[in-house]
């Protein structure tokens, strides 16, 4: 009738024992029990366990489990195909299910909302795209007056273009029929599927580009924070993903010995906003990160720090 | 939700279901195997073998008692699920398209394919359910569909009445016993209709098919009631109890994956509200077309098994059964 599921959370947590002189007093006491087991009055069981592990040293794992049943009402014959012996090419295998047929995928996130799933829409073709960009405005074949360009004009080949010999400085270009002409070329052959354009001739080529030499304008700039008493295991991979929450972090750095390449227990983490940094430094300033606390200030340019070399 | 993966199979599904509990999840494929899965955690209770071509459909009795299966071996088989045993075995000229029990687990249905040697044929078998090695091999009312031949069958809303589905996109009701088309929508759907799933209390089901829609039907009168228009054709659709919803499942022939844009968002479980007759969701996870899809009749899972030989059963997340994506204008059930 009823099932029973035991499922649990353990927090583990391992300590090298201290290899003080003070240890030997307590080694009779600490190899007498091998396993601790206690339960506390909300049903915490605590499993205090004493082994040596590979390096030699003696170590304490304690573990907290808490056990809890859960109970599901199922119907008899359910119950009882449960307990059904396997057959066919599963005959004699061992109850749960096997790794080699059965396995767990990725998560998978269903969000139900009301509006339809949004498809991707076939890629318009150029023509439409081009009349799209034009707005309102009426696309006008210089040969023939027609609804297409130029280029498109059926009779190119064997007509002249009307403007030529009558208004040929009027109709500058495919003849869009307003008065004022945009600068079409350049912002039209940007778009996707569009012809070469030199860079000369591209949208903003007049403009001054952005220099990386700027004064001031460099790394230095980006709001960054120095994270310092951080445990000499933390990766940048970690320090990302602790960051990231509050934003885009632009980069992190880890302070290493030269030599060994092990962590120094600071580093730096620039963002690309400076709220957003200011929030991770008032959040993870003082959290506790792989058992020490994390201490976060801003970083003080090289320039501005007092002795600064 | 983490959906099991279950690698039964070396070929593509073509028809995966549950019992009537819902604790056991059987499978078919295009490889001679059928397998049993139990649907809580994955793990494969036991194959049916003795099938030698593939296997095109299956059906299990409402007692998880006996097994059908149909294959491309012209053999219908009777299982006993438990033991993996063959029970029975029925011949014909021609391939097995599609089995289905009645509710009462007495009477099966059986459709053949139609060849040249012989017409496609809708069989009704007597099922002995006391000894089940002692089967009748004469079905107790047989009958040839005039026209297009059918595909797809089931019991109707009661044991007198089966409903067909037809390779033109026709839908029909058959009387059982003399075999007498009593209902018929020749025009349901434009193209060949690729499964049929009735609703647990059989008064409405529905039909998917290769014109790219999945429609709702009633089961007395075959009226269209809802129609589901994708841009993909469909190899299945099943309905969701507990929650308004229609599962679709379907992707290109794998023969024309090759020959469009392959884009993504085609092989995928397109969930479609019931009533308003719009998509809500997709589960992605196929790579290749769904072929066949079925909803655990607690409404809180779902399996769909895909031609790449996979069968994904998916646990529905508390934000499925708590979404209201209609807000104010949402059905109680």
């Amino acid at each position: 009738m009823s099932s029973l599921r035991v499922g649990g959370s353990c927090s583990c947590c391992c300590r090298r024992a201290k290899t003080s002189w003070a240890d030997d007093v307590d080694e009779p006491i600490i190899q007498k029990p091998k396993v601790e087991e206690s339960v506390d009055e909300n049903g915490l069981r605590t499993v205090v366990e004493y082994t040596v592990n590979e390096e030699g040293k003696r170590v304490k794992i304690t573990r907290k489990i808490r056990r809890v049943l859960q109970t599901t009402v199922v119907d008899h014959a359910v119950a009882e195909r449960k307990h059904w012996a396997k057959f066919g090419a599963e005959k004699g295998a061992k109850p749960g299910p096997d790794r080699a047929t059965t396995t767990v995928s990725e998560p998978i996130e269903l969000k139900l909302a009301a509006g339809g799933v949004k498809q991707a829409e076939p890629e318009p073709d150029e023509a439409t795209a081009m009349k799209a960009k034009l707005g309102g405005k009426k696309v006008l074949c210089r040969i023939c007056q027609g609804d297409h360009f130029t280029a498109k004009c059926p009779y190119k080949d064997t007509l002249e273009p009307l403007g030529l010999g009558a208004a040929g400085a009027d109709t500058p270009m495919d003849g869009i029929a307003t008065p004022q002409d945009e600068p079409a070329p350049s912002a039209s052959a940007s778009g996707p599927g569009g012809k070469y354009v030199p860079p000369s001739m591209r949208a903003g080529a007049n403009r001054a580009g952005e220099s990386m030499f700027k004064p001031g304008g460099n790394r230095d700039d980006m709001p960054t924070l120095r994270v310092t008493n951080l445990s000499e295991d933390a990766e940048e991979d970690d320090l990302r993903d602790l960051f990231s929450r509050f934003g885009r972090v632009a980069r992190v750095f880890i302070g290493r010995d030269r030599e060994t390449g092990v962590g120094k227990g600071y580093a730096f983490v620039s963002f690309e906003e400076r709220d957003q940094a200011q929030r991770a430094l008032e959040r993870v300033n003082g959290m506790g990160y792989a058992n020490l606390i994390l201490s976060v200030a801003w970083s003080v340019p090289r320039e501005q720090r007092p002795g600064g070399a | 939700m983490r959906p099991i993966l279950l690698q039964g199979h070396e070929r593509s599904l073509t028809q995966v279901k549950y019992n009537a509990e819902g604790d056991l999840l059987f499978s078919a494929s295009k490889d001679d195997t059928v397998n049993a899965w139990y649907s809580y955690n994955g793990e494969r209770l036991g194959t049916y073998s003795g099938h030698n071509g593939t296997v095109w459909t299956l059906d299990v009795d409402y007692q998880t008692k006996f097994l059908v299966t149909g294959s491309a071996d012209n053999l219908m088989k009777l299982w006993d699920v438990q033991t993996g045993q063959c029970l029975y075995t029925w011949e014909f000229l021609t391939a097995v398209k599609r089995v289905a029990f009645s509710e009462d687990g007495e009477l099966i249905v059986c459709v053949t394919e139609q060849r040249a040697i012989a017409q496609g044929a809708i069989r009704v078998f007597k099922i002995n359910r006391e000894n089940g090695q002692d089967q009748d091999p004469e079905p107790i009312s047989m009958f040839h569909p005039i026209g297009s031949k059918a595909t797809l069958a089931a019991f109707g809303w009661d044991n007198n009445s089966i409903i067909t589905g037809h390779e033109s996109g026709k839908i029909a009701i058959f009387d059982t016993k003399t075999g007498e088309e009593i209902q018929t929508h020749e025009k349901a759907h434009h193209d060949s209709v690729t499964d049929l799933q009735l609703s647990p209390d059989r008064s409405y089901f529905i039909t998917s098919s290769k014109d790219k829609s999945a429609k709702l039907h009633d089961s007395r009168t075959l009226a269209v009631l809802k129609t589901y228009t994708t841009e993909t054709p469909l190899n299945s659709a099943s309905i969701a109890p507990i929650r308004p919803y229609v599962l679709l499942g379907g992707g290109q022939d794998a023969m024309n994956v090759t020959t469009t844009s392959a884009r993504q968002g085609k092989f995928e479980t397109r969930f479609w509200h019931k009533i308003f007759e719009e998509e809500v969701g997709r589960v992605r996870g196929h790579f290749g077309p769904i072929n066949t899809i079925a909803v655990h009749p607690d409404g809180r899972s779902y399996s769909s098994g895909g031609e790449d030989g996979f069968v994904r059963v998916h646990f529905f997340d508390e934000s499925y059964f708590r979404a209201r994506p209609y807000g104010e204008l949402e059905p109680d059930d």
